[in-house]
């Protein structure tokens, strides 16, 4: 395939993966979804299931709002209402990771409400680089090995996970180089599209997205360096369900240099050492991982990385893009602005999402609004 | 006025005064003397420590530090219907207004030092303990900042069925942490038996509190929940200490006799109701008069007996506390929760359930619905929903809170109740 049409499908991807979903069954593969960049994707991976992000989508609920409150978030709501009206049947399950309060309620709701053959739960304990939690995780990251164990009714053997955790550094790898090269060689990517083709990943198998990863990087590689007079911004919050935001963006002359985003960055930080043994090796990198704003601490912390990002990267704005209701992201964004604008001089924009009432319009005038200030027409 | 209007009036007078709950009195002194004491402390040699109402007190009680509880003066703040303005200050910094409003209210309090009591006396140091939920990591993160002044986090990983023995190994483990940084900060050393006194307080009084809240088997009930959610204040904020131990005596007096004298809350109690969640703290009058007026009496609820910490079995104190901590009602899954429920529904014997859906707290509120529908399936009565938030009234909306509850009781007949 022609790097366009990988492109475009990727961005096709985005904007819609559950067609690609249900596909992915077609073709044999059993797909377990997932929520959170935490999953150990690595233990579902080995054994012969195929993870899958579930990151939302725009639609008018029916069935979740008998179930969850109006004030829960909107991931939340619209990933279960496509459970309960039958339309994600293709799953042979869900993996809840506890981050914040909305997933550790939505994982019973969830079990007691759909009748999907695998149910698994993954408890993370919130003090994450700290050296009394990281028994505590590798233990629950053998539980959950266990658990994926039993359901598939085989052991999974270690050289089996040994080799899923290589394909997913080597994701990361790639990954990586791919963010830097947008970096170092301006228009050879675009944010965008860089982007989705890094989304698209959460729906096929890795080593398929190891090799359409390789794809992109040949292509940018051997692309000449264009300077471009588009102003330079990152990305931060949780999940972006849909390419707008970007593509606005893009079509309001901004680029994305960097992001600060569950579905981005925050998803290949890190590397699992395969030098010891797997299952510390899992818990190790999430225990180190630059940490989502569920947890408390981490080796780094968030805003301080936050604030290297955003100098390194060269942004002259940040967007701040969250779910509405998520409180973990809410409690931050006071203290992160005050920094970006203290220590950098950078301003920042606040944009929450509700994907049953998303609205492109008033998306698109806040954007402009804010590049407007920082270009200071 | 007629004769015979004014002996009625007296006797209505008498018959109120037979009802009121004594020692509500005993208690404002109690909870004065504690507030007037702990900010008097601010800016002495005492250590204040800001804790959260699920958080381990006992080492701070036996470390001497004052612990306060932003959540208690929350809900003070609330009743007094000046958590609002409070709120408002947290959201012209850039806080959300979908952020709990008792984080909204405390931060807003901190920076204006607003409030009934002028204000919570500044911390020297913080203890989070995310047993009721998540929120209050990140809230204890920004006063973190605010005062600058450290912070302790005490994690207790949510618990689906049995506590797992790494679960308690964590808690066991952040125990000992804890005591360590207490010594650092206070400069103390650890005295075991000290320690073991304190905790055996603690759960005396919590045995007394559950006591307290069983006498409300008999009929008619000696007190409502909206009286036991505002005498519960000292378990919150003082276990640990002999006046709480002597207050709860007291008060378990009170009500026993109650009992035996068949003195009731409400002039007349028809209904027997459980609410689940925590009170609309600026609406309890108005509720109150309502649910008296309907003669139905909140008999049990599920927020005050999250105090009622059973003993462990264990020769050791820190991991019996380490158990207690990470298995409180908020901390477990929806099947423990509606366990739990049907219990209180069973012993209490009531006619249905009210539950605020609180805006503010989801890991209180997501899962009502399920619940809800698990407590009819399991005991055959009817639970009503309501919509509202613990302290934020710009959220709630009386006349139809109280059309939903009216229409609700008044349907309890026909869904046989027994009266
Ligand atoms: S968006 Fe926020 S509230 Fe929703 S699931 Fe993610 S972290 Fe939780
Ligand atoms: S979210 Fe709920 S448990 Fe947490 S502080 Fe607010 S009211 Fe309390």
């Amino acid at each position: 395939m022609d790097i366009r049409t990988v492109v475009g499908e990727c961005l096709e991807m985005w904007r819609n993966p559950y067609p690609y979903l249900a596909r992915l069954r077609e073709e044999g593969e059993r797909p377990v979804a997932f929520f959170c960049s935490y999953t150990p994707e690595e233990i579902l991976h080995a054994a012969g299931l195929t993870p899958v992000r579930l990151m939302g989508a725009v639609r008018t609920i029916t069935h979740a709002d008998a179930h969850l409150q109006s004030y829960c978030c909107s991931l939340a709501r619209t990933d279960l209402d496509m459970a309960l009206a039958g339309e994600l049947d293709y799953l042979e399950g869900a993996v809840f990771v506890q981050t914040c309060d909305t997933m550790m309620r939505l994982s019973d709701i969830w079990r007691r409400n759909t009748s999907f053959p695998f149910h698994g739960d993954l408890v993370l304990p919130i003090r994450m680089g700290e050296e009394v939690s990281l028994p505590f995780l590798v233990e629950e990251i053998r539980i959950f090995r266990q658990k994926v164990e039993e359901f598939i009714g085989r052991s999974i053997w270690d050289d089996a996970l040994e080799e899923s955790i290589h394909v997913y550094n080597r994701n990361r790898r790639l990954a990586d180089r791919l963010y830097r090269l947008r970096r170092e060689k301006p228009g050879a990517r675009d944010g965008l599209t860089a982007t989705a083709c890094l989304v698209a990943g959460f729906w096929m198998r890795r080593e398929r997205h190891n090799e359409l990863l390789h794809q992109l990087l040949e292509d940018a590689e051997g692309r000449e360096a264009v300077e471009t007079d588009r102003l330079p911004l990152l990305v931060s919050g949780s999940v972006c369900a849909t390419p707008d935001l970007y593509e606005l963006l893009a079509e309001l002359d901004a680029e994305v240099v960097d992001d600060d985003l569950c579905c981005g960055h925050r998803y290949f930080d890190a590397y699992t050492d395969e030098s010891i043994s797997p299952e510390e090796a899992l818990a190790r990198r999430m225990w180190e991982r630059v940490n989502c704003p569920a947890k408390h601490q981490c080796l780094e912390n968030r805003a301080d990385r936050l604030m290297r990002q955003v100098g390194d990267s060269g942004a002259r704005g940040v967007v701040f893009f969250l779910q509405s209701f998520c409180e973990p992201h809410l409690f931050d964004i006071p203290y992160l602005r005050n920094r970006l604008q203290e220590e950098l001089g950078v301003p920042s924009l606040v944009l929450e999402s509700e994907l049953q009432s998303f609205s492109r319009g008033q998306l698109r005038t806040r954007l402009q609004a804010f590049l407007e200030t920082i270009r200071g027409v | 006025m007629s004769n015979g209007d004014e002996r009625r009036e007296e006797m209505e007078k008498e018959e109120k005064e037979r009802r009121r709950i004594k020692s509500g009195a005993a208690m404002r002194e109690l909870m004065t003397k504690y507030y007037m004491e702990a900010k008097a402390a601010e800016g002495t040699e005492r250590h204040i420590a800001w804790i959260t109402s699920g958080g381990p007190v006992e080492p701070l009680i036996a470390f001497d530090v004052i612990p306060v509880y932003p959540e208690n003066h929350g809900a003070m703040c609330g009743a007094a219907h000046m958590n609002v303005e409070l709120c408002e200050v947290a959201e012209s910094r850039g806080f959300s207004r979908d952020l709990c409003s008792y984080a909204r209210g405390d931060i807003g309090s901190a920076i204006t030092k607003g409030g009934p009591i002028g204000g919570l006396p500044r911390p020297t140091f913080l203890v989070a303990c995310n047993n009721i939920c998540n929120t209050v990591f990140k809230w204890y993160e920004e006063l973190s900042r605010f005062f600058d002044v450290p912070l302790f986090v005490f994690d207790t990983p949510f618990v689906r069925g049995e506590l797992p023995p790494h679960h308690l190994k964590y808690a066991r483990a952040q125990m000992e942490e804890y005591i360590s940084f207490l010594e650092r900060i206070t400069g103390r050393e650890y005295d075991e038996a000290h320690f073991v006194e304190v905790a055996a307080r603690s759960l005396t009084a919590s045995g007394l509190w559950a006591e307290i809240l069983a006498c409300n088997e008999s009929r008619p009930a000696p007190m409502t929940c909206f009286d036991a959610f505002i005498l519960m204040a000292p378990i919150v904020t003082l276990r640990g200490t002999q006046e709480v131990v002597d207050f709860y005596q007291g008060l378990l007096g009170e009500m026993r006799e109650r009992v035996e004298q068949g003195i009731g809350i409400l002039p007349s109690e028809k209904y027997r109701l459980l609410w689940d969640n925590i009170p609309v703290w600026y609406e309890m009058r108005n509720l109150g008069r309502l649910f008296m007026e309907l003669e139905a009496c909140l008999v049990a609820d599920t927020y005050t007996s999250a105090w009622t910490f059973q003993g462990v079995e264990t020769e050791d104190p820190l991991e019996a506390m380490a158990a207690i901590y990470t298995e409180v009602y908020l901390n477990i899954n929806l099947e423990r929760m509606a366990e739990k429920i049907e219990s209180l529904a069973r012993r209490f014997e009531v006619d249905g359930m009210v539950m605020h859906s609180n805006r503010s707290c989801k890991p209180y509120s997501l899962g009502q619905y399920d619940l809800a529908k698990e407590f009819t399936r399991r005991t055959g009565k009817p639970a009503l929903i309501i919509e509202a938030d613990h302290t934020d009234s710009r959220w709630y909306n009386r006349a139809e809170v109280e059309g939903r509850i009216r229409d609700f009781v008044e349907n309890l007949l026909g869904q046989g109740a027994t009266v």
